[in-house]
C-alpha cells in the first residue's frame, strides 16, 4: 500500500523551502475565534537597498516601466566612534516605541533599517507610533527603509517549540542583522577588491538578553543610550527618550502604590456590555482640575468623576470605563474654583517619598465640596459620582508647557546634570508631567513640547519626556505655534505631492476661451450676470458671489454662485486627501492655515473681480414675498463685477445717486434678505450671540494695537441670508438624491436639563421666564430678556444661552432618522455647508454630491461608501472645533498683547460665581476671566455664597456682595503670572 | 432500525455459504488469511492534515476506504439556564453524598456537569449518500452518542455561563463505503480529537471570553496529563466492530465477512478512568447484518432441474425451508445475538489487554510518535 501524505511535506526540503506558514489566533469584534493560517511564500528577489550593493539592484523586482525603485540607505553612512566605517543602524521595536521622537529628528539618524518584524511589532504596540514610523520611511532625507525580512528566505526564521514570540522575533532581528553585515561585506568585496570600508548594520535595543546574545552571535548591537551619547547634542537628544522604560527598573525598589489597578480589558467589554460600567471620554473640568465628567451613553447627564484617585490616572481625552459610586458618595457639581498650580505649587518633582494621591490641601478642598452638597439638598441635587476602573484608549497627544520654576532644583545653564522637573501644560485640564531633563536652565521661560509615556500606579503625576521646545515664552512664534500643536492643526507647508495636484499652469490658468473646450462642458455661461461679492475687508479667498435681478413676471432671480473647488480637487488624489485632513482652513489673528493650497484658494478658485472663474451656481426664482418660486443648479462661468467689503457694500447701497444695475441688484437682494431673516425668526431660528472681537494689527509688523468687538452690518446678514438659502436648497437636493449618503449637517435639540441652569438664573435674577421647549420658544423668551436699563443684558443672556446649545455636526445622511436632520438654531428641516468650499472639506464633498445630483459627473466611490463617508465626517467635525478653538486661542492672546502695559477701568458682567471666586465678562474685549476672592484683598477675605440667589457676600474689609448678571466696573491690568511665565489679562474689582 | 446496507455484495449463494463455513470453523479461516479473529485491517494514519480546522485527521485502510475529520470548536452564547447556577445550592439541599460523588474527578471541578449535548454537532458526509440518508445520520448519531456518553468532553467546552465552545466535528469519508465505515469514522475522529486544541483562554470567570493570540499557546481539547501530572485522564472514545458467526466472535470485519455475520455489534468503548488498563463501555448496539437480506439458495430437493420437486405454493416453500438441517446450502440467518455471545463480544472488547485498549494505544502511538 503506498504511503502517501494530504500534508505539504516540506520534510523533504527543509530549509530550502520556499513555503512557510504562520498560525494565530483571531479574535473578531463580533466575538468569533479564528484560528488563521497565513501561508508565507519566501523570495529570494528583495533588496537590501544599500547603494554600495550592485546584486540586488539586479535581482529587485520592476515595474511595469522596467524601472527598479531607487535605493534607499546611502553608500558612505555616517559613522560611529566604535563603528568608524559607517554604519547602518537596525532598531528593533522598543528602541522605537521609547525613542521615536528621537528617530525624526532631522540631525542624527540616518541610514536606518527598518525590519519588518519590527514595524508590525510598533503597529501591534501603538498605532500612533506606526503612523509615525511610516511616515519617517517615506521621509526621503532621512534614508528609512523598510526591509521585510520575513519575507526572504535568509532572514525567515521559523518559531522553534518552546519559544515565546518575542523571543522569536529578537532572533529574527538578529539573523537579518547577521544577513546584513555578511551581504554588505560581500557587497563591498565585490565592488572593489581595495575598498576596505565596510559600513557595519548595528543592532540598537536596550533589552539586556538580546544584547548578550548579540554579543554571544558576534552580531554588532549598541543600546539606544549608548549609541546617542554619541552624537552631537546628546543632552537634547536623551531628553527626548521615553520615560517609560527605564523608570520602571528605577522604580521596582518602591512598592508605595498611589491608584487602584485597572480592570482587564475582557473584565471591562463584559461589564460594559452587562451594563453595570460605563464607556466614555474623560472630560476634566475646565474650572476644577480635581472634578471630571463622563458622558455615557445610558445617561443623560454626565457622571461626575471626582478627585484625582476617582480619576485613576486617566487624563483628559480617554476613553475611560467607569463604575458608579454608591448614592451616599454622590455630591452636587462644584461651586468652587480649584486650580492645580495653588494647591500644589510645592511639590517636589523629585522626591517621591511620603507622596499621597490626594495632597492635604486637596484633600481639605473635597471634604468643604462633600460638605456644600450635602447642605444644599433641595436646589444642588447630588449627582451620580463615578469611579474610573479602567481605559479603554489613550488619547495622549504632544502637550505644550512650560517647566515648573520651582520644581527645577539648579538653574544654572552650564550644569550637565539630570534632574526630574514638572512641565505645566498649557491646557489647565492636564495634570503636570514630570520629565527629566538635562538642560532644564535652559528650558526655564520657553514654550516646551513634551509627551506623556507612562503612568504608573505608584506616581502621582505622569511620567513623559521632552520633545523639542517652541522658542521663548510670549513669543509671537512660539505662541501661535503652540496654539496650533494645542489643537492639533496641521500647520506645516503642503508637500509636493499635494503641490503636484495643481494645475500645471500656475498662476496663469484661465477659463478656456472657446466653448468647446471640455471644461465648458455641461456648464451655463452666466458671464453676462452683474454678479460681486461681499466678504470682509483684505478677503483673498472669495467663495461666493451674488446677483440678482428682476424677471419680466416681476418675481426676481437671485443667484448664489459658488467657487468651483470641486473641478480643480479631483477625489482621492493626494491634495484631496490632505485637504479631507486638514478639514478646515484656519483663521488666526495674524495667520491663514490654509486647507488648500494657496494658488487655489486665493487664486484660481477664489472669485475674484474682473475675471472669468468657474462657478458652481444656485438659481432661484423668489417672489416679491421673498418665496422660492423654483430653484436651479448649475455648474458655471461668471465674471465678478466688483469685490466689496461689507462696509463698502453697505455705503454703496445706502448712497442713493448710486442707480446703476449692480447696486440695485444690491438693494434687491437686501430688501429680500430682510424678508428671509424675518420668516426664519418667525419659524422659530435663534438669534445667538458669541463674543466677536476684532484685534487691529500694526501692518508691518502685525503687532495688536487695538481691539474692537466685530460692527455687524446689514450686508453682513444679507451674505448670510443667501448662504443658508443656498445651504438649504442644495441639503435638500442632494438627500433627494442620495438618501443613504448625503454629507448633512444638524444641531440637536439641546436636552431640556441644558437650560435648567440659566432658566433658573433668570428666574432667581431677573424674574424672567425662559421656556426651552422648543427653538420658537427659546427664541421667543429670549427677546423678552431685556434689561431696560441695561441694553448690553439681552447680549449677555445670549452668550450665555448659546453654550448650553449641543455644537451642530456634519453626519451622513444615512445614520439618522429624517426628524433627526433638524438644525435647531436655523430652524431648518435639513442643512448641509456648500458655500465654503476653499476653506471647509465638507463643503467640496456637498459639491461633489450636487454635480452628481445634476448629472454633471459621476459620483466617487468614496461618496457612496456610508463608512467613509463617516470617518470624514467624523474628522471635520474635530477640526472644525479644533479650527473655532485655536481662531479663539490666537484672539485671547493677541488681546493679552494688545493690553500689554495698559491700566484700563471697563464695564463688566458677572456671568457666572463661585464660592470663592466669580467670573466676569468684559463685552468691549470679549474677554472673561476669573476673579478669586483672594485677588480682593489680602489675607483673603471671607465670604458667604448664597447659592439659591447666586449672591456672594464678601466680609472683612471688602465689604460687598457680588451677584450673578450685575454689572461691575473692573480694572484691567495684565500680569505675567509667576509659575506659567504667560501673560494673562487681570481682573479687578473697582 | 438497521440502515439499508451500503453496497450490495455480490456474491452467489454457493460463495456465501463456502464464507460462512469458513470462518465458523475453529479457528476461524478469514478472507486474509493472516489474519487471526482480533486483528484489525492495517491502516495509515496521519493528524493535523488541515492546518486551519482546531485538530484533523486522517486514516486510510488497507482496502482502500478512507476517512477524513476535522474539528472546528467556536465561541458561542449560551442561552441562560437559571438551574445551572441553582444546583450547586441544590446539592447541598439533597444531602452529602451528592457532593462525595463529585469529589472523585478533581479537575475541571467548576465545569462538572454544565456541558451540553447540542454543543457538539457531528455530520457524515458519505459519498453517494445524501446527508439525510439513513446511513450518514444514524452513523452520526452514534458517533454523537459515543461522545457524549463519558459527559467529560461536552462539560470541557463550558467557558463560563455566559459561553461556551460549539464543537463542529465533520466526518467526511473519502472513498465509497466498501465495507461498514462506522469503525474508519470514529477512530478518525478519535485521532483529530485526541489532537485538537483550543485556543487558550485569557480572560477570567464569567467575562467575555478573551483569547491568547498565539496558537503554539492553545491548550488540547483532551490533556494529555490531569491536574496531578497523571496520565489518567479522559479519552475520546472509539467504536469497535464485531461480528459473529456461529460462536466464533470476529473483529474488524471487511465487507464480505458483514455480509455472512449471524450478528454485528458495534461497541463503543472509552478508556477506563478508574484505571489505566482496560476500557469501559459508553455505547453498544446491534446492527442489522446484511446476510438477512441476502436471497435463500435452492437445494437440489426444491429445485425440479437437479430432480427436485419444487414446492408448490410460498407457504409450502416456508415449511420445506424449515425442515432443511444444515446442509451446506445458503441459508440468511435469522433470530437476534445471544446474551452470551454479547457478553463474550464485551469482555473480549473492554477486558484487561483487550481490543479497545489495543486500538487506543495504537492510536496514542501515532501522536506521540
Amino acid at each position: 500500500m503506498d504511503h502517501f501524505s494530504l500534508k505539504r511535506s516540506n520534510a523533504a526540503d527543509r530549509g530550502n523551502s520556499n513555503l512557510s506558514s504562520k498560525v494565530y489566533v483571531r479574535s473578531t469584534k463580533s466575538g468569533k475565534v479564528q484560528k488563521i493560517v497565513r501561508e508565507l511564500y519566501l523570495r529570494r528577489d528583495i533588496p537590501c537597498s544599500s547603494n554600495l550593493c550592485r546584486a540586488c539592484l539586479d535581482i529587485a523586482p520592476k515595474d511595469y516601466t522596467n524601472k527598479t525603485t531607487s535605493f534607499v540607505l546611502s553608500d558612505t553612512p555616517a559613522g560611529s566612534k566604535n563603528f568608524p566605517n559607517g554604519q547602518y543602524l537596525v532598531p528593533d521595536t522598543n528602541a522605537f516605541l521609547t525613542g521615536m521622537d528621537l528617530f525624526e529628528v532631522e540631525t542624527a539618524f540616518h541610514d536606518v533599517i527598518v525590519l519588518q518584524t519590527v514595524l508590525e511589532e510598533v503597529k501591534n504596540r501603538s498605532l500612533p507610533l506606526y503612523h509615525r514610523l511610516v511616515a519617517l520611511t517615506k521621509n526621503e532625507g532621512k534614508r528609512f527603509y523598510v526591509f521585510f525580512n520575513e519575507f526572504r528566505q535568509e532572514t525567515y526564521i521559523s518559531r522553534e517549540t518552546g519559544e515565546t514570540i518575542n523571543d522569536r522575533n529578537d532572533r529574527a532581528v538578529r539573523q537579518a542583522v547577521q544577513w546584513y553585515n555578511t551581504h554588505i561585506k560581500d557587497a563591498v568585496k565585490a565592488r572593489s577588491k581595495k575598498q576596505l570600508r565596510v559600513p557595519s548594520v548595528v543592532m540598537i535595543t536596550d533589552d539586556k538578553e538580546n544584547l548578550r546574545k548579540a554579543k554571544a552571535e558576534g552580531i554588532p548591537a549598541t543600546k539606544l543610550s549608548d549609541f546617542v551619547s554619541g552624537l552631537e547634542n546628546a543632552d537634547e537628544l536623551l531628553d527626548m527618550i521615553s520615560a517609560a522604560q527605564d523608570q520602571r527598573e528605577v522604580r521596582s525598589k518602591q512598592t508605595q502604590v498611589f491608584y487602584p489597578e485597572h480592570y482587564s480589558l475582557s473584565k471591562m467589554t463584559t461589564g460594559v456590555k452587562a451594563g453595570t460600567m460605563h464607556q466614555g471620554i474623560f472630560n476634566v473640568s475646565p474650572y476644577n482640575y480635581l472634578e471630571a465628567s463622563v458622558h455615557v451613553p445610558t445617561f443623560d447627564k454626565s457622571l461626575l468623576v471626582l478627585g484625582r484617585e476617582n480619576g485613576n490616572r486617566a487624563v483628559s481625552g480617554d476613553v475611560v470605563v467607569v463604575e458608579v459610586l454608591p448614592p451616599e458618595q454622590w455630591k452636587a457639581p462644584s461651586t468652587k474654583i480649584i486650580e492645580e498650580e495653588t494647591l500644589n505649587k510645592n511639590d517636589n518633582a523629585e522626591i517621591e517619598d511620603g507622596e499621597t494621591i490626594i495632597s492635604e490641601k486637596e484633600r481639605k478642598a473635597l471634604q468643604e465640596e462633600v460638605k456644600r452638597a450635602h447642605g444644599q439638598s433641595s436646589e444642588g441635587k447630588p449627582q451620580p459620582t463615578a469611579r474610573v476602573v479602567g481605559i479603554v484608549k489613550r488619547n495622549w497627544r504632544q502637550y505644550v508647557g512650560h517647566i515648573d520654576r520651582e520644581s527645577v532644583r539648579s538653574t544654572s545653564k552650564s550644569s550637565r546634570q539630570q534632574q526630574m522637573v514638572f512641565l505645566v501644560p498649557m491646557d489647565k485640564r492636564v495634570p503636570k508631567i514630570r520629565i527629566r531633563t538635562r538642560q532644564a536652565g535652559e528650558l526655564l521661560g520657553q514654550r516646551v513640547l513634551a509627551t506623556i509615556d507612562s503612568w504608573e500606579r505608584d506616581s502621582r503625576y505622569p511620567m513623559g519626556h521632552f520633545v523639542r521646545s517652541l522658542g521663548e515664552l510670549e513669543s509671537k512664534g512660539a505662541e501661535t505655534e503652540a496654539l496650533l500643536l494645542e489643537w492639533d492643526v496641521q500647520y506645516k507647508p503642503f508637500p509636493k505631492t499635494v503641490l503636484d495636484c495643481l494645475p500645471a499652469e500656475g498662476h496663469d490658468w484661465k477659463v478656456p476661451a472657446s466653448t468647446d473646450d471640455p471644461g465648458w462642458k455641461g456648464r451655463k455661461d452666466l458671464r453676462d450676470l452683474l454678479v460681486c461679492s461681499i466678504d470682509p475687508p483684505g478677503c483673498v479667498d472669495i467663495d461666493d458671489a451674488l446677483h440678482a435681478r428682476k424677471l419680466p413676471n416681476g418675481n426676481y432671480e437671485v443667484g448664489v454662485h459658488i467657487a468651483d473647488v470641486s473641478h480643480f480637487v479631483k477625489p482621492n488624489n493626494a491634495m484631496d486627501k490632505e485637504a479631507s485632513q486638514r478639514g478646515t482652513t484656519v483663521y488666526l489673528v495674524d495667520k491663514r492655515i490654509d486647507m488648500l493650497p494657496m494658488l487655489l484658494g486665493t487664486d484660481l478658485c477664489s472669485l475674484k473681480p474682473y475675471v472669468e472663474r468657474y462657478a458652481f451656481s444656485v438659481l432661484w426664482e423668489i417672489t416679491e414675498d421673498a418665496d422660492i418660486v423654483s430653484s436651479h443648479f448649475t455648474k458655471s462661468v461668471i465674471r465678478s463685477r466688483e469685490a466689496f467689503s461689507y462696509e463698502q457694500a453697505q455705503i454703496r447701497i445706502d448712497d442713493d445717486s448710486h442707480q446703476d444695475d449692480l447696486t440695485n441688484g444690491m438693494r434687491t437682494l437686501l430688501m429680500l434678505s430682510k424678508k428671509l431673516k424675518q420668516k426664519r425668526y418667525d419659524a422659530g431660528a435663534l438669534n445667538l450671540a458669541s463674543p466677536e472681537v476684532k484685534v487691529q494689527t500694526e501692518s508691518e509688523t502685525s503687532d495688536p494695537v487695538d481691539v474692537q468687538t466685530k460692527k455687524l452690518l446689514d450686508t453682513n446678514s444679507l451674505v448670510e441670508e443667501f448662504m443658508l438659502l443656498a445651504n438649504i436648497s442644495v441639503a435638500a437636493r442632494n438627500y433627494e438624491a442620495f438618501p443613504q449618503t448625503a454629507l448633512l449637517r444638524r444641531h440637536a435639540a439641546p436636552p431640556k436639563t441644558n437650560f435648567e441652569e440659566l432658566a433658573n438664573q433668570l428666574k432667581v435674577k431677573k424674574g424672567l421666564e425662559l421656556r426651552s421647549d422648543s427653538s420658537k420658544a427659546v427664541a421667543d423668551s429670549l427677546d423678552q430678556c431685556i434689561d431696560p436699563n441695561e441694553p448690553f443684558f439681552n447680549t449677555l443672556v445670549r452668550i450665555m444661552a448659546t453654550r448650553c446649545m449641543m455644537s451642530a455636526e456634519y453626519f451622513c445622511a444615512g445614520t439618522q432618522a429624517y426628524p433627526e436632520f433638524r438644525h435647531y438654531g436655523l430652524a431648518s428641516e435639513i442643512y448641509t455647508h456648500f458655500t465654503s468650499p476653499i476653506r471647509r472639506y465638507a463643503d467640496l464633498e456637498a459639491h461633489r454630491q450636487l454635480a452628481a445630483a445634476i448629472d454633471y459627473e459621476p459620483l466617487d466611490a468614496s461618496l457612496q461608501s456610508k463608512s467613509k463617508l463617516e470617518g470624514v465626517c467624523k474628522n471635520i467635525n474635530v477640526r472644525h472645533r479644533n479650527a473655532q478653538m485655536a481662531g479663539r486661542a490666537s484672539i485671547e492672546y493677541y488681546v493679552g498683547q494688545a493690553l500689554k502695559g495698559k491700566d484700563i477701568n471697563e464695564d463688566g458682567f458677572v456671568m457666572k460665581i463661585f464660592s470663592n471666586g466669580f467670573v466676569v465678562f468684559v463685552p468691549r474685549f470679549g474677554i472673561e476671566s476669573l476673579i478669586r476672592l483672594r485677588d480682593l484683598a489680602t489675607p483673603e477675605p471671607e465670604a458667604e455664597f448664597d447659592a439659591e440667589n447666586y449672591v456672594l457676600n464678601v466680609k472683612g474689609d471688602v465689604q460687598r456682595s457680588v451677584e450673578l448678571f450685575q454689572k461691575v466696573t473692573v480694572r484691567i491690568t495684565d500680569e505675567v503670572e509667576e509659575s506659567t511665565g504667560k501673560r494673562k489679562v487681570k481682573l479687578t474689582l473697582v | 432500525m438497521a440502515p439499508s446496507q451500503p453496497a450490495h455484495v455480490n456474491l452467489s449463494p454457493a460463495e456465501l455459504s463456502f464464507l460462512r463455513s469458513s470462518l465458523s470453523q475453529t479457528p476461524p479461516i478469514r478472507l486474509d488469511n493472516t489474519k487471526g479473529p482480533r486483528d484489525f485491517r492495517s491502516m495509515i494514519a496521519e493528524y493535523d492534515v488541515l492546518p486551519s480546522t482546531n485538530g484533523s485527521a486522517r486514516i486510510a485502510l488497507e482496502d482502500g476506504t478512507e476517512a477524513l475529520v476535522g474539528v472546528k470548536a467556536e465561541v458561542e452564547k449560551s442561552q441562560w439556564r437559571p438551574n445551572v447556577e441553582g444546583r450547586h445550592t441544590l446539592s447541598v439541599a439533597v444531602g452529602v453524598d451528592v457532593d462525595m460523588a463529585d469529589d472523585d474527578g478533581q479537575e475541571g471541578e467548576e465545569n462538572k456537569g454544565k456541558g451540553q449535548n447540542g454543543w457538539i454537532e457531528i455530520s457524515v458526509e458519505i459519498p453517494g449518500f445524501r446527508e439525510d440518508d439513513a446511513l450518514p445520520v444514524f452513523l452520526a448519531s452514534m458517533l454523537t452518542e459515543s461522545l457524549l456518553a463519558s459527559g467529560e468532553l461536552k462539560d470541557r467546552l463550558y467557558i463560563n455561563q455566559r459561553f461556551h465552545w460549539k464543537l463542529g466535528i465533520d466526518v467526511l469519508l473519502l472513498s465509497p463505503p466498501l465495507s461498514y465505515p462506522l469503525a474508519l469514522l470514529s477512530m478518525t475522529t478519535h485521532l483529530a480529537l485526541l489532537t485538537a486544541h483550543l485556543p487558550a483562554l485569557k480572560s477570567e470567570k464569567d467575562e467575555d471570553p478573551l483569547f491568547d493570540d498565539d496558537w503554539d499557546a492553545a491548550v488540547p481539547l483532551y490533556p494529555k496529563h490531569d491536574a496531578q501530572g497523571g496520565t489518567n485522564v479522559d479519552k475520546p472514545p472509539i467504536i469497535v466492530l464485531a461480528i459473529a458467526v456461529g460462536s466464533n466472535i470476529i473483529f474488524d470485519p471487511c465487507k464480505e465477512e458483514l455480509a455472512v455475520a449471524d450478528a454485528v455489534l458495534a461497541v463503543g468503548c472509552a478508556p477506563s478512568n478508574a484505571s489505566s488498563t482496560g476500557a469501559r463501555i459508553v455505547s453498544i448496539r446491534t446492527i442489522d447484518p446484511p446476510a438477512h437480506l441476502t436471497p435463500p439458495a435452492v437445494p437440489n430437493s426444491m429445485n425440479s432441474a437437479t430432480g427436485g420437486v419444487a414446492p408448490a405454493s410460498t407457504a409450502d416453500a416456508l415449511t420445506q425451508r424449515e425442515l432443511l438441517s444444515a446442509t451446506g446450502v445458503w441459508t440468511p440467518p435469522r433470530g437476534g445475538m445471544k446474551r452470551s455471545l454479547i457478553s463474550q463480544v464485551t469482555s473480549m472488547v473492554v477486558g484487561k489487554g483487550g481490543v479497545a485498549e489495543e486500538v487506543i494505544a495504537a492510536l496514542q502511538a501515532i501522536e506521540v510518535g
